[in-house]
């Protein structure tokens, strides 16, 4: 059967061809590789401001002004001008249409860090409600790093005075309801300690070790569901609390023996500080399915003992030690929590650390699983099944066509290969992805790797800076006739030849439109970013 | 308190141990644990100091303790068996004897201690009295024992609620 790849044709195909079942939407969006964002608006002139991302559903550019104060929105929309001559194709794009407004019109600006003292807006975080166009956005003190630690705190984790977590209708920027910690911290780079699905919100606290979470309400209200940390179920503490009035009662001669006299007050039992102290709700979890584990392993009483002792007791304290670094849902019920020894916590290269990822169910309060960081079972699973990692809230639609691993063949065979390689590190590197950031990637159809080839080193899907290249990028077709379709260029091809300034780039796609933003800035802020427009001429 | 985990205070450096009498000691108490466990009990050393262990009990058979797992640090003292091992629970209990820090009262522990006594035999009379607490000889939390004593069924139905929130 002949087919053309030009647009004309195919729009002639889709009229009398009926895609096969269930195949309309990957069929239309094949027209993608011909509509493609090959024009650059350089430099473009433009509010002096840090992009964060296009929501998902494509209503919205989120940006925060460079003082990290304000809150400001955009609404993309589509560039039209006229052109008063004959021939308007021939012609440039004319230089009053080379605006940042011709693309994005600016909907409000609200304040967000002003009000709250010395709150500012935490820039790398922003994470967006789609079934009720909400917006979650941070504002934090600034953080302390060499902070003692104090009460259930744990040692070398940095700390904030205050942090502030925002709900906003992004229809108007109204605040809805805010949620307030005090002296804890949340890693926000990347969105990587909150995790949305559906209406609910984890929130990793790395400095009291709690996961706190919440509901979002349809009436735009944040409201506490669980904290797992010290204890498992909502009620523990109040359980503890109620019983400590019927055995609270130790004779006046014993008083001496009870450390702390802690007994009426349930906020100190919860709270141990002591490395003797009880175990916390969650580990005591952790550490019976641990022994359970290792216990079942042996059936023979005498070998179990020995086999207890070199497994289990000898790793006790290490076990007790590590402390929670991260969070995901991989349903309703289900966590992914992934736990590591302090030092890893924060540190930039936390993929080198030993590191242990649990199932945890928030139902029953049981860990269901509990594998090393460079488990192959594990890794296995991620392999065949990473999109029930990938898990995103249900009525995102646009999240489905995300490529991975597991849905695409050729990013299949680019992960095999490499494994084939350099197998035990590589499994070790791919894992240490997990627990996911939460929405940081971009659903564009450009990143789709059934339609394009790209160089991952350089652009993808997922929303990290970059080093920026003075090499254009390409985006080759990925079937025939692998051309090349279009670039995406950070400045004019005989642009400046400085060279050594290193830059950073990152890439704000459209989930929908052939249009992007690619920002270049230089790793000492001083100077104004350079914010290039890519869209379809 | 004591002072548990690896390198604490208490506890005589490593190359002391190897050589010292409550070192052999304990190595030998250690071997003859592991040839004859006591049932739902084991234990080791956490990490390589000798005097810092861990042991677990399950929660015995028909008892409201039943389907818990208890962790229970024991520190041993330098001049062991002389003095008695310290047992301090980490899994939180409803128990007359145990103290919600987790310090247990049990009086082989104290002045009932005889150097005769072994790690296993402690891990047995601990075992005990999961099945039968002790609430008659001043017991560490009298509320739990006066309720042990006129009301045993609430006493286990608390008991078995304790065990199911904090010790699984």
């Amino acid at each position: 059967m002949f087919r053309r790849n030009n647009i004309a044709s195919r729009i002639f195909q889709r009229q009398i061809y009926t895609p096969a079942p269930g195949t309309s939407v990957y069929c239309a969006r094949r027209f993608y590789e011909n509509l493609v964002p090959s024009c650059t608006i350089y430099d473009v002139e433009c509010p002096d401001q840090s992009f964060r991302k296009f929501t998902d559903d494509g209503q919205y550019l989120i940006s925060f002004s460079r003082n990290q104060q304000d809150l400001v929105v955009y609404r993309p929309t589509w560039l039209s001008f006229s052109c008063k001559e004959e021939d308007c194709d021939a012609h440039d794009l004319p230089p009053k249409a080379k605006r940042f407004e011709s693309f994005f019109t600016h909907l409000y600006s609200v304040s967000l860090a002003s009000c709250n003292g010395n709150e500012l807006i935490c820039k790398d975080f922003f994470l967006y409600v789609e079934s009720n166009q909400y917006g979650i956005i941070a504002t934090s003190t600034p953080s302390i790093h060499d902070a003692a630690a104090n009460g259930a705190a744990i040692q070398g984790v940095p700390y904030v005075e205050k942090l502030t977590f925002h709900l906003i209708r992004l229809e108007d920027g109204v605040i809805l309801d805010v949620k307030v910690f005090h002296n804890d911290f949340v890693n926000l780079t990347h969105n990587m300690g909150v995790f949305l699905y559906d209406d609910l919100l984890a929130i990793a606290s790395l400095r009291n070790q709690t996961i706190h979470i919440l509901q979002i309400r349809d009436s735009g209200n944040l409201v506490d569901v669980r904290a797992i940390g010290a204890f498992c179920r909502e009620d523990d503490e109040l359980f503890l609390n109620s019983n400590a009035q019927c055995i609270a009662f130790p004779d006046k001669s014993k008083l001496h023996q009870l450390p702390g006299n802690n007994v009426q007050n349930g906020t100190h039992l919860s709270q141990p500080n002591q490395e003797d102290s009880l175990l916390s709700g969650i580990k005591q979890r952790l550490l019976s399915f641990i022994f359970q584990g290792i216990s079942n392993e042996e059936k023979d009483p005498a070998l179990r003992a020995q086999w207890l002792k070199k497994k289990f007791y000898f790793r006790f304290q290490d076990y007790v030690d590590l402390i929670i670094w991260k969070v995901q849902f991989l349903d309703r019920q289900h966590l992914l929590i992934k736990f590591g020894s302090v030092d890893g916590g924060v540190s930039r290269n936390a993929d080198q650390h030993t590191a242990f990822l649990a199932v945890y169910n928030m139902e029953t309060t049981e860990i269901v699983a509990f594998y090393q960081n460079s488990a192959e079972e594990l890794y296995l699973l991620f392999e065949r099944f990473c999109d029930h990692f990938h898990t995103a809230s249900k009525n995102s639609v646009s999240m489905n066509f995300v490529s991975s691993h597991s849905n695409n063949i050729h990013a299949l065979e680019q992960i095999r290969s490499v494994k084939s390689k350099a197998s035990s590190q590589f499994m070790k590197k791919m894992l240490g992805s997990l627990p996911y950031s939460c929405q940081s990637l971009s659903p564009s159809p450009y990143f789709d790797q059934s339609l394009f080839r790209f160089d991952e080193k350089l652009i993808s899907a997922s929303d990290r800076p970059r080093q920026s290249t003075d090499h254009p990028i390409k985006f080759i077709l990925r079937r025939q006739p692998c051309s090349l379709k279009f670039k995406i260029k950070l400045g004019p091809e005989a642009g400046n030849a400085d060279g050594r300034t290193k830059k950073i780039a990152s890439f704000l796609f459209h989930p929908f439109l052939p249009l992007a933003l690619s920002i270049q800035q230089t790793l000492f802020l001083q100077q104004p970013s350079v914010v290039n427009i890519h869209f379809r001429g | 308190m004591i002072s548990g985990g690896r390198g604490g205070k208490s506890a005589p450096s490593a190359s002391s141990w190897a050589v010292s009498a409550s070192g052999k000691r304990i190595q030998r108490e250690m071997a003859e644990l592991n040839l004859d466990p006591p049932p739902d009990c084991s234990a080791g050393p956490k990490g390589d100091n000798l005097y810092h262990w861990v042991a677990t009990i399950l929660g015995p058979q028909g008892t409201p303790y039943e389907g818990g797992i208890y962790f229970l640090d024991i520190t041993f003292p330098s001049d062991y068996p002389f003095k008695p091992p310290k047992v301090v629970f980490k899994t939180r209990i409803f128990h007359c004897n145990v103290d919600t820090a987790g310090v247990l009262s049990l009086d082989i522990l104290k002045d009932s201690w005889s150097p005769a006594l072994t790690i296993t035999k402690v891990l047995l009379a601990i075992r005990a009295i999961f099945t039968n607490p002790d609430p008659s000889d001043s017991p560490l939390i009298p509320g739990i024992a006066r309720l042990y004593l006129a009301d045993r069924a609430k006493h286990d139905e608390l008991a078995a609620e304790w065990t199911r929130r904090f010790a699984k």
